[in-house]
């Protein structure tokens, strides 16, 4: 699971953070790569392109008593020939420029001529679903195992006359299937998405859907590949000119030039290396230039530009600063269960701020969050997308990957605050003291690996015994969890298992090391209804046989309902409403826990009630309003409301509430 | 009264992936696997069903976004085949699951909704701007969406879009698939009361499918209950939560957590759902059925009416659990 995902920042939301398509010109002009490449190769083609007004002689112009004249600043140049001359006493620079002309469009052409037919030929092979598919692919196959240049020099070794148009046609057709390739996989991956079932079924003819739907999501890949074979249709151009099959001499190309300078190479090196410093500049141009646009074009890849700044606790707020912070918010909350009745506390959690910086602003997924967790209950943590809900129980276990980091806050556990121990400590209290479930069970566990060697594994880590000790202990583990043939189950991968079963196998081995706490996200939303139960029931049972504290994180506040002892209800990073489950669920007092309850549809509600849907949206998480950020969509809305975060006020015996209805003398609770 | 939409004994198989070497078995998925219900004009049928049970495919079949392997659907008393799909598509469109998918991700918001009427020719250039506003303020958003591209919409508002999009062609059936299990809980509520203010407004006839028992409770007026690719149970909503028939239908309501403990016995199923390439033989749910007898793993029941507008399969619809027998008596 990424980390972007756990802050319930959805990739989508990343790139709709970054400005949209209208403003792609601006993002290529942030990069460097690009900026460099885009103004090296702009003054290539404006040398090419004044080519005739800037060259000081005619390219093919011969003068044969100057051939061979050294470049302007070598012995025996003049600035009459700049570059010198070659053996026939045509002025290099002027060849170089007219030269560059030659390339450039030839190359432009080849390149044109292959990304239309690339394009068509991959758009339609990856929407066939017939016949015309493999066929178009299996001839670009037997087409890429032809050595390329081979085939260009037999074509143009028959031509006596080689003009530009043949350079253009034979270099530009072969290349297609470069295209064509990339296309068509791109196609395959979008036109099984829903939209352009979408488009479909509101009856969308195939060629609408492919040029009108799918041909948006690709075209990007083709003008970055078109970047890219630029530079080396001109490296191609320049080798067949090389090996003389380029345009028919005199005309001047960069390739042709090279060869000549080859045969004179110890007389005047100058000769080879300026066509070769040419081709070598214009291609390092194209090439960054495709780079530097790749990243902006290719939505994949902007992602990954935020993990690659890892950011390293402490969090760069100095410790004073920390601690000052969290004394101060000790003391204006009422949160102090511990001298009340109860099982005594295992975790303690005060003022946990979480950030996660983005380019452009930055996302508060936690704000000030306060909760204990006592041993051997269940705290249900409730919240929608977003919330915070998932990152504040893995910054428990400083489980927030770069850039997310913790600000501010304190995590005490058995006395130890984690937010400050060292990686190692962490990672001796991680998956044995500390037990985590995640959501999806398939992609938590190995693939490769059969059931009985991850447990096996797992337990030989933590326990000196044998293998087959371990083995008998893993069977026991499932046992414990309900299921009744774990031999056969040890001897399984985790694909042919069902999601149910794999989830059963990762509690088992969760609780392998007798942890003190689990932390559960959303343990049973990838599974079906039916399994749901089993599996929490399950989860419920073991955790009280061993006094395991859990921690279950989920959207459904019905199954915080059934399966919790405490209920903490979480909007937009902070904590709403925390107590008792049966104290929250029948006298919710946050007007937002209230909402939640009443506006969801439930099986046991009679029908044909209308629900109380709350309106409006949460709010942006890097934008949050000063006061109460729930204040736009709640129904008892005061103006104090609007200006003044609430802090928690204690509304019956370990229930707490943020809100300004039930502080006593609103004009107290400042922040 | 000729019936809106009538499906029959549809069946949609996939032909399992031929494997690389000769010999590698070929089995055949039955996604649906023989379906027949009727929906009336103005009225919403909910579909409902674990993961993998065919719903999806069912409704995407009786589409012809999917072609059938066999079976047939009637559209306003006549049958479709699938060259007729462009008629279908003026008078059925369909709401996605995931707003995130489901819209072209590089065409504005206006294009999106404008583009089946270009298609159908139900406006000109210059009159579809007009058309799209009132699409757009018919599902609570503002003109200036229009201008958006989907990545900068919500994902309430991103179905919204879908909606008004399924609406431009002003279809008579309305097929939601999950639209809503994407949403956040606060959102959730508004989109489903949408769609019921729309079906009220535009006479529209729903089928929707939903795994949430709750959401297809608030929604449909008759519910479908699937399991592995079969209708197990047909009935009146209300009737169906209070007196399940079906041990299946039982075990899927009892499994529902809820915010009352009511101390009401949750069914425990055993075992997990089969494999739907490699179905049990007889009843597809015996080997997991609290009630089963011999002639379960024999005989497939077929879906027949039990009691009036109860259509159940199952070899003991109404001597089977006492519970049940006894809440139909009772009536409480």
């Amino acid at each position: 699971m990424t980390d972007l995902a756990t802050a319930g920042i959805s990739p989508e939301a990343v790139a709709a953070s970054a400005p949209a398509r209208t403003h792609i010109l601006r993002q290529l002009l942030k990069r460097r790569t690009f900026v460099i490449g885009a103004a090296g190769l702009t003054i290539i083609v404006l040398i090419a392109l004044a080519a005739p007004f800037l060259a000081p002689h005619d390219p093919m112009t011969q003068d044969l008593g100057k051939g061979l004249a050294p470049p302007f600043w070598a012995k025996g140049g003049s600035l009459d020939h700049p570059l010198g001359t070659d053996t026939l006493g045509r002025d290099v620079a002027s060849r170089l420029m007219y030269g560059a002309r030659n390339s450039l469009v030839i190359a432009l052409f080849a390149v044109l001529i292959a990304s239309v037919l690339g394009l068509v030929a991959g758009l339609s092979a990856g929407f066939s679903r017939g016949w015309w598919d493999p066929l178009l692919m299996r001839f670009g196959d037997v087409q890429l195992a032809f050595p390329f240049i081979l085939l260009a020099i037999a074509i143009l070794g028959v031509i006596s006359d080689r003009s530009a148009v043949h350079l253009i046609l034979v270099l530009g057709i072969p290349t297609w299937i470069l295209y064509a390739r990339v296309v068509r996989s791109r196609v395959l991956a979008e036109r099984d998405k829903d939209y352009v079932l979408g488009a479909k079924s509101i009856g969308a003819s195939r060629m609408r859907q492919m040029w009108r739907y799918i041909l948006p999501s690709v075209w990007s890949a083709v003008l970055v590949i078109a970047m890219l074979d630029f530079g080396f249709v001109i490296l191609l151009e320049a080798t067949l000119s090389f090996l003389g099959f380029g345009l028919t001499p005199p005309t001047p190309s960069w390739g042709s030039i090279l060869a000549e300078g080859k045969r004179n190479m110890i007389i005047s090196p100058w000769l080879a290396v300026l066509p070769g410093l040419a081709i070598m500049l214009t291609v390092l141009a194209i090439n960054m230039t495709a780079d530097g646009a790749a990243d902006v074009l290719d939505p994949k890849l902007k992602i990954s530009v935020f993990r690659r700044t890892p950011l390293k606790k402490p969090a760069n707020a100095t410790w004073t600063d920390l601690e000052g912070r969290a004394a101060a918010s000790t003391r204006s909350q009422p949160v102090a269960t511990k001298d009340e009745m109860g099982p005594p506390t295992l975790l303690e959690v005060s003022d946990l701020s979480v950030e996660f910086p983005l380019p452009d602003k930055v996302v508060k997924a936690v704000r000030h969050v306060s909760f204990d967790v006592h041993r051997g209950r269940t705290l249900g943590i409730v919240g929608e997308s977003g919330s915070g809900k998932s990152v504040s129980a893995f910054s428990i276990i400083q489980l927030i990957e770069p850039p997310g980091r913790v600000t501010s806050g304190e995590v005490l556990f058995e006395g130890r605050d984690l937010t400050r121990i060292s990686n190692y400590d962490m990672a001796q209290l991680r998956g044995i003291k500390i037990g985590m479930i995640f959501q999806n069970p398939a992609s938590s566990l190995n693939p490769v690996l059969s059931i009985g060697s991850q447990m096996v594994e797992t337990i030989r880590l933590h326990l000196k015994v044998s293998p087959a000790e371990a083995r008998d202990i893993g069977s026991q583990a499932l046992l414990n969890v309900g299921i009744g043939n774990p031999q056969a189950i040890l001897s399984r991968y985790p694909f042919q298992l069902s999601g149910g079963m794999n989830q059963r196998v990762m509690i088992a081995m969760a609780m392998l090391t007798r942890p003190d706490l689990l932390i559960a996200d959303e343990p049973s939303s990838a599974l079906d209804v039916t399994t749901q139960a089993v599996v929490l029931e399950r989860l419920r049972e073991i955790t009280r046989e061993h006094q395991t504290s859990l921690i279950l994180i989920t959207h459904d506040i019905a199954l915080v309902a059934e399966f919790a002892d405490e209920i903490l209800v979480m909007y937009a990073g902070q904590v709403c409403e925390v107590g008792p489950v049966r104290s929250v669920i029948d006298d919710a007092r946050h007007p937002y826990t209230r909402a939640l309850l009443q506006s969801v549809p439930r099986a046991e509600i009679e029908s044909g009630k209308r629900l109380q849907a709350i309106p409006g949206e949460p709010p942006d998480p890097a934008e949050l309003p000063p006061g109460c950020p729930f204040a736009d969509r709640c129904v008892s809305v005061m103006g104090i409301c609007r200006q003044v975060n609430p802090s928690q006020v204690r509304v019956r015996p370990h229930h707490d509430v943020a809100c300004h209805l039930w502080s006593s003398d609103k004009d107290e609770e400042k922040v | 009264m000729a019936h809106l939409l009538e499906v029959r004994d549809l069946k949609k198989h996939f032909a399992g992936r031929l494997g690389l070497f000769a010999g590698s078995a070929k089995k055949t998925v039955r996604a649906v696997d023989g379906v027949s219900f009727t929906v009336d004009q103005g009225e919403t049928l909910g579909l409902v069903g674990e993961s993998g049970c065919g719903k999806s495919t069912l409704v995407k079949t009786l589409l012809y976004l999917e072609v059938p392997t066999s079976g047939e659907v009637y559209f306003d008393g006549q049958r479709l085949t699938e060259k007729e799909a462009m008629r279908l598509r003026r008078r059925a469109q369909i709401v996605f699951q995931d707003p995130y998918t489901s819209l072209p991700p590089r065409m504005r918001v206006g294009d999106i909704i404008a583009d089946p009427l270009l298609i159908h020719r139900l406006a000109d250039r210059r009159s579809v701007r007009e058309r799209v506003n009132q699409l757009l303020e018919d599902v609570g958003l503002q003109p200036e969406t229009a201008d958006q591209y989907p990545h900068q919409l919500s994902g309430g508002m991103r179905q919204r879009v879908g909606i008004a999009r399924a609406l431009s062609v002003q279809p008579a059936l309305v097929v939601a698939d999950e639209a809503v299990s994407a949403l956040d809980a606060s959102v959730q509520s508004q989109i489903l009361n949408l769609f019921k203010d729309l079906q009220g407004h535009l006479d529209l006839t729903y089928i929707f499918v939903s795994h949430d028992l709750g959401v297809a409770k608030y929604m449909s007026h008759r519910i479908a209950v699937m399991y592995l690719g079969e209708i197990v149970e047909l009935a009146a909503t209300e009737e169906l939560y209070a007196h399940p028939l079906n041990p299946y239908t039982r075990a899927l309501l009892s499994a529902i957590p809820s915010i009352h403990r009511d101390g009401r016995e949750r069914i425990r199923l055993e075992g997990e759902p089969p494999d739907p390439a490699n179905p049990p033989p007889g009843c597809k749910f015996h080997p997991r059925c609290p009630i089963a007898q011999k002639i379960c793993a024999q005989e497939a029941p077929q879906l027949k009416e039990w009691l009036p507008g109860r259509y159940v399969a199952c070899h003991f619809a109404l001597d089977s659990d006492p519970a049940a027998r006894g809440g139909l008596v009772s009536g409480a």
